[in-house]
């Protein structure tokens, strides 16, 4: 008796199971062409950089890549073609990955890495804010499981469901086609400039721990570009206050790293053109149109030399 | 360990086919693997207070069987004592005994005193110890009042202490429903299988898609109060009291739902509250094993409504005041106890006829509101000012800015598929229904969705149950 009720549980799980799976299967396809169907917003800007650009020049880093380097000033002094495949929020994790998806497709000429001065401190946001990739596990699974897996070691069990890979995706994607989201090659320009500011010095110093997976991920970020032949380039966004560094460890270990692997750095902390220039402030930490455009026009002159 | 933790879906499994299929011939040896996997499970999050519910085991178990045993009143008075100051004191300590150090100083500050605080110690707060201390005393309390015999199967006792379904946040079970049943031969039956599946997928989506994401957005207000006006503080509210409904049902559903899987049947603890036509309703409704828990250890000893007028009200207050108490060792939880014992003395002196109807649930739901205010500002003062917020500056509502935008519209959609479903069911039980569809298809498929939007909707951070803190 028991095992008759055993055995109708046991077929009973296996057909809700199979019809889970074909419902996971049939709404996946559905929620993955909504989410790569998306031509603006983060998501179709990422997009766009995994899976369609050919530009020679690719640009990473969080929002102050994404914010202070205009493509068009780039291609103007460079002659070549660019990107900004600059996300907001994200860190080394994500930067890493995007690359990896990035060359196993293309092999753009240079790549430009704007520089956080935080970057290798640990972050909970870094980790949490990898779900942004997880749409692409099904087509980049071997680039993404060693990076993922750091998030969580289920991952392989996580992301079997297609529901899971597209979690909380489908707002996004109604959202920026009602009010689609303009970006010029990637980059999205601020306005307006700051009319007060006291003049301070910004101490970026801090008692924090080094988190060895970041600092894995510099290493192997660097390692596919000079094994993929490209060309690296660190850059540190200008602030508009002056920055005192000398301490953080985060930063320090960055310039040892790019001293070892002689990557070049160019560093726009306390740069004279810059610093207290209200005028190319959106806010003390990112730059407005008028801003980047002179940013973007002296690296880009800083590269070609 | 959590429920919404992918360490819970290893866990689940492994516990129930040993269950089952290793040790079936034997209750003894259920009992042995439920026992194990129960301090397995709370051990995950801190080894060191599974002392705590042993050391709790024991006194409450010998405390019984003496109490049964002496022919001495006075005898029996003492251990039962014994029992209610060791669980009290404990959670006295470990809940509350900053929270009365901090008043003290407190108090003393307003009063021109400068006390120092070297008495405030680094308590850390054992997660379900509100829970289960309360279900070990109904245990002790009722032999003591003769309405239950002592069992003299330690193994069963301990099972029925640390039951893993229902350790940490509840329900609060009697230990005349839940005694037997580790003492009696449990039968595995699709019907209950199948059924305790359905009750776990329901309870994942009330948490993950309703209460996980309208916590986005009820944080992101409740945190960052100065930078908020009325109308924000009051979508905020509305969405926290679905909130706490979504994470603690939820639970509920889930540890219900997982007793079934092992036999086990666990009382009801939510009716679908927020359609009470009455605050007095919304008691019988909402978290239920606690509610009559407090009836019946507290409220009907202090003799109930079987007393003149002012003493009983003077009962309901108290009683509801202490409930607050326990919800948290902060004066919000104690306002929103009394404030809730308020409204149940006004509905005595001024409702004579039981309210129905659809213009009463509103108010209801107004009223229960305006208490979870105190229930979820992080301290009073926050409470005042949010009230005076939402009478005096409605100003703008906040919809949240970059992704906390989605997190609220995700919010709003799922909070409207459990009204819809909320609604058919108190209003409409015979209409379509798909869990109960005649049809095995529709079932399945029904089901296989909601899982599908708790997998593509739901929250998936690790987080905690609200009422884990309790």
């Amino acid at each position: 008796m028991v095992k008759k009720e055993y055995k109708l549980s046991l077929i009973k799980l296996g057909k809700f199971l199979l019809i889970f799976l074909i419902v996971d299967f049939g709404l996946g396809i559905v929620s993955k062409q909504l989410f790569f169907s998306q031509e603006t917003g983060k998501y179709a800007r990422s997009i766009q950089a995994v899976k369609n650009t050919n530009a020679q020049v690719l640009i990473f880093g969080s929002s102050h890549a994404h914010r202070h380097y205009v493509p068009e000033v780039f291609e103007k002094n460079l002659n070549k073609t660019t990107y900004n495949a600059g996300a907001e929020g994200q860190q080394l994790l994500y930067h890493l990955a995007m690359q990896q998806m990035i060359v196993k497709r293309v092999k753009p000429e240079i790549i430009i890495l704007n520089i956080d001065e935080d970057f290798l401190y640990y972050s909970k946001e870094a980790y949490d804010r990898l779900s942004d990739l997880h749409p692409y596990y099904s087509d980049y699974r071997q680039e993404l499981r060693p990076i993922l897996g750091l998030e969580s070691k289920l991952v392989d069990v996580k992301l079997f469901f297609n529901a899971y890979q597209t979690n909380s995706t489908i707002m996004h994607v109604l959202r920026y086609f009602a009010s689609p989201q303009l970006d010029y090659l990637g980059y999205r320009p601020l306005f307006g400039k700051i009319e007060k500011h006291s003049s301070i010095i910004n101490e970026t110093n801090k008692e924090q721990d080094l988190d060895d997976n970041f600092v894995n991920a510099l290493y192997q970020f660097i390692a596919t570009a000079i094994d993929n032949d490209i060309k690296l380039v660190f850059v540190t966004s200008p602030r508009l206050n002056q920055v005192d560094d000398v301490n953080n460890v985060s930063f320090n270990k960055i310039k040892n790293i790019a001293k070892e692997k002689e990557i070049p750095l160019i560093n726009y902390f306390n740069h004279k053109e810059f610093t207290n220039k209200l005028e190319l402030f959106h806010d003390p930490s990112h730059l407005n149109d008028t801003g980047a455009r002179l940013f973007s026009r002296d690296v880009a002159l800083k590269i070609v030399k | 360990m959590l429920f919404n933790s992918f360490d819970f879906f290893f866990f689940l499994p492994i516990v129930f086919i040993l269950y089952w299929f290793v040790a079936y011939k034997s209750i003894k040896f259920q009992n042995i693997i439920l026992l194990i996997a129960s301090y397995v499970f709370y051990g995950w999050w801190d080894w060191r207070f599974l002392s705590l519910i042993a050391l709790s085991t024991l006194i409450d178990y010998t405390a019984g069987l003496k109490i049964h045993e002496s022919k001495d009143s006075s005898t029996k008075k003492k251990w039962l004592w014994l029992s209610i100051i060791f669980n009290l004191g404990m959670l006295g300590f470990f809940k509350y005994y900053n929270f009365f150090i901090d008043s003290w100083i407190d108090l003393c500050a307003s009063l021109g005193y400068a006390v120092e605080s070297s008495w405030t110690l680094q308590v850390i707060l054992p997660v379900g110890i509100s829970f289960y201390t309360f279900q070990t005393l109904s245990y002790s309390i009722d032999i003591y009042k003769g309405k239950l015999k002592p069992t003299s199967n330690f193994i069963a006792f301990a099972t029925f202490v640390s039951f893993f379904p229902q350790l940490v946040a509840g329900p609060i079970e009697r230990a005349t429903n839940l005694i037997p049943q580790f003492l009696t031969t449990r039968k595995f039956t699709y019907k209950t299988f199948s059924y305790g599946i359905k009750l776990m997928i329901w309870g994942f989506f009330l948490k993950l898609v309703v209460a996980d994401r309208a916590a986005i957005y009820v944080n992101a207000v409740y945190n960052n109060i100065d930078n908020h006006d009325g109308l924000s503080f009051i979508a905020a509210t509305v969405l926290f009291a679905f909130q706490i409904y979504g994470d603690f049902a939820g639970y509920s559903l889930i540890a219900i739902g997982t007793s079934k899987l092992f036999g086990f049947d666990l009382m009801t603890n939510f009716k679908r509250p927020y359609f009470s036509a009455s605050v007095s309703e919304f008691w019988t409704r909402w978290h239920i094993s606690l509610s009559t828990w407090f009836r019946d250890y507290l409220y009907i000893p202090l003799g109930g409504n079987r007393v003149k007028k002012p003493r009983w009200l003077f009962n309901l207050f108290i009683t509801f005041l202490i409930s607050g108490l326990w919800h948290g060792a902060n004066w919000t939880f104690v306002v929103w106890g009394g404030l809730n014992g308020v409204y149940l003395i006004l509905e005595v002196l001024f409702l004579k006829k039981k309210r129905k109807g659809i213009l009463n649930i509103g108010i209801t739901f107004i009223l229960i509101n305006f208490a979870w205010i105190f229930f979820r500002a992080n301290t009073i003062n926050d409470a005042f000012f949010i009230i005076k917020r939402i009478c005096t500056v409605p100003g703008r509502l906040y919809i949240g800015s970059g992704d906390d935008i989605t997190a609220s519209l995700y919010a709003t959609l799922a909070i409207a598929i459990l009204v819809v479903i909320e609604t058919k069911k108190e209003f409409f039980n015979t209409a379509f229904s798909i869990s109960n569809n005649k049809y095995e298809s529709v079932r399945l498929f029904g089901y296989a969705v909601l899982i599908y939007m708790i997998l593509y909707f739901g929250v998936f951070g690790k987080s905690q149950f609200i009422y884990f803190q309790f």
